[in-house]
């Protein structure tokens, strides 16, 4: 694509861009922060992770206005209201990846005060798969890479069944030791958190191919088991 | 898409009301219109978009053999209304126009009162028996053009003295008059403030009910607001032609993209 004939568009739109690139910087820093904080005991770096997210927020409220602003003065056509639209999408699905990612920390903050458990590495694993599609996602918006963002698309499923099987160790855990309810019960809601990351991940793959190619992805997407509570 | 509107399905049904093949437009030795072909759907708003000196006016004015009147112009292929050629030797071009209406950019009401104005077409056309059809056809055409509780009470003045926007929806009164099956309008909101033209842009929507609509269009908005088809006329071609939601939201060429989204070409 050319330049607009109107320079300041342009720089509204690269502004626009870079907003969301922000974004995504911070929100993958703020879920790699909180799974050390989870896997080192780390509550120092917890506490980081959650002063962060203010400015996550802030910028969210900037794509919005800035967004609204061009589509009131522009009146953007084709790709460009694509690029718009999505990045209203893409700048409230990154919100609450951070969002999730701070609960991660605040639960990381109760880990690192309670006993150590050896089921940790699960969640670690879980975690770096997370942070991995994210980081993908996110390069795939940059260099607007479709076949990227539908291989994020597709192996979400991976993530899904990853959770699943969390699910289940940490329920056999609990029953196992009623003790371990307190801790399992966190451990549970990092996985879930990480598990909604993961979908947040599918959605900018699909709002990133409906940027580039202007059709939606489908929904022929693999899944996996919704609840993970076959076995129980 | 709301209910309001047309929905892509509902497009599959509508005959074609007039068809082009392999059009061309000379002016003396200006090639200005390249083998167009393009189906202009009944009951459906046709939008021909395009940067200035594209073509998109010239061709519009092919299909009520507007073009006639310059004598420099020649037009080869062939255009159909309901599968006749329209420029045959045996088709009388005033009776051509009166089927294939036309509304230009600037109002051009008669210096005659607004009851003339109107009656005008039917009477030379003989649409009309007597006095009172004509005022039953006057006021008709008044108020399908929504302009009929504005002038009532003053049909006796002249059609030249209504605002701007007024004489838009009187210049269209009175090429509906003539109970045309098309309508052609080059750029009718152009000379318009905001009210007016959507005032006009309501109308176009109602007058779809009845006839094909055709509008050339320089303002992108409207386009994607009054038809359910636009073509995209680049230097005599048509670059892209499609369903208007489709043209606007995920054009298929580039030269379309770069025109909608304001790019260098």
């Amino acid at each position: 694509m050319g330049p607009h004939i109107v320079s300041s568009f342009d720089d509204d739109l690269i502004a626009v861009q870079a907003r969301i690139s922000e974004m995504g910087g911070i929100a993958e820093e703020m879920l790699s922060g909180a799974l050390e904080a989870v896997k080192n005991r780390d509550a120092q770096m917890a506490q980081e992770v959650i002063a962060r997210d203010k400015r996550l927020d802030a910028i969210e409220m900037e794509v919005e206005n800035l967004a609204t602003r061009v589509i009131a003065l522009r009146q953007p056509m084709a790709g460009d209201l694509r690029l718009l639209i999505s990045a209203l999408k893409m700048a409230s699905t990154l919100e609450r990846v951070g969002d999730l990612s701070k609960n991660i920390a605040r639960r990381a903050v109760y880990l690192a005060n309670a006993r150590p458990v050896r089921l940790s590495s699960s969640i670690v694993r879980m975690g770096n798969q997370t942070l991995g599609q994210l980081t993908e996602v996110l390069d795939a918006f940059t260099s607007r890479d479709t076949a990227l963002a539908v291989s994020v698309w597709k192996r979400d499923v991976e993530v899904d069944e990853m959770y699943n099987s969390i699910f289940r160790e940490v329920v056999t855990y609990m029953m196992e030791d009623p003790r371990t309810i307190g801790l399992g019960s966190q451990l549970l809601f990092v996985a879930k958190n990480l598990e909604r990351i993961g979908d947040h991940s599918t959605h900018l793959a699909e709002t990133i191919y409906y940027i580039v190619e202007g059709t939606p992805l489908g929904d022929d997407r693999p899944k996996g088991e919704p609840l993970g509570l076959e076995g129980y | 898409m709301t209910n309001m509107r047309m929905t892509e399905q509902d497009l599959q049904d509508r005959e074609t009301k007039i068809a082009s093949r392999g059009v061309d437009v000379f002016y003396g030795a200006t090639h200005a219109i390249k083998d167009v072909d393009i189906d202009i759907l009944n009951n459906t708003v046709t939008a021909f978009i395009g940067p200035s000196g594209c073509g998109k006016s010239t061709f519009l004015r092919c299909l009520n053999r507007m073009n006639d009147t310059i004598d420099s112009c020649r037009v080869t292929g062939q255009i159909l209304l309901d599968g006749d050629d329209i420029y045959h030797s045996s088709v009388d071009p005033v009776t051509l126009r009166a089927r294939v209406g036309m509304v230009f950019q600037k109002p051009n009401p008669f210096p005659k009162s607004i009851f003339d104005n109107i009656a005008y077409g039917p009477r030379i056309h003989g649409l009309v028996n007597n006095k009172a059809e004509l005022d039953e056809v006057v006021e008709k055409s008044l108020r399908r053009a929504a302009i009929w509780n504005e002038v009532k009470d003053r049909l006796d003045q002249p059609g030249t003295g209504l605002s701007g926007g007024q004489q838009q929806r009187l210049c269209i009164a009175r090429a509906i008059a003539t109970a045309p099956e098309v309508l052609l309008m080059d750029e009718p909101c152009s000379a318009l403030d905001p009210i007016a033209t959507a005032q006009i842009e309501e109308l176009i929507d109602e007058l779809r009910q009845d006839f094909a609509v055709v509008i050339v269009t320089h303002s992108m908005q409207q386009a994607a607001r009054v038809s359910q088809k636009t073509a995209f006329f680049h230097l005599g071609v048509i670059a892209e032609h499609g369903d208007t939601n489709q043209i606007f939201t995920n054009p298929v060429d580039k030269r379309t993209q770069d025109y909608i989204t304001g790019r260098f070409g």
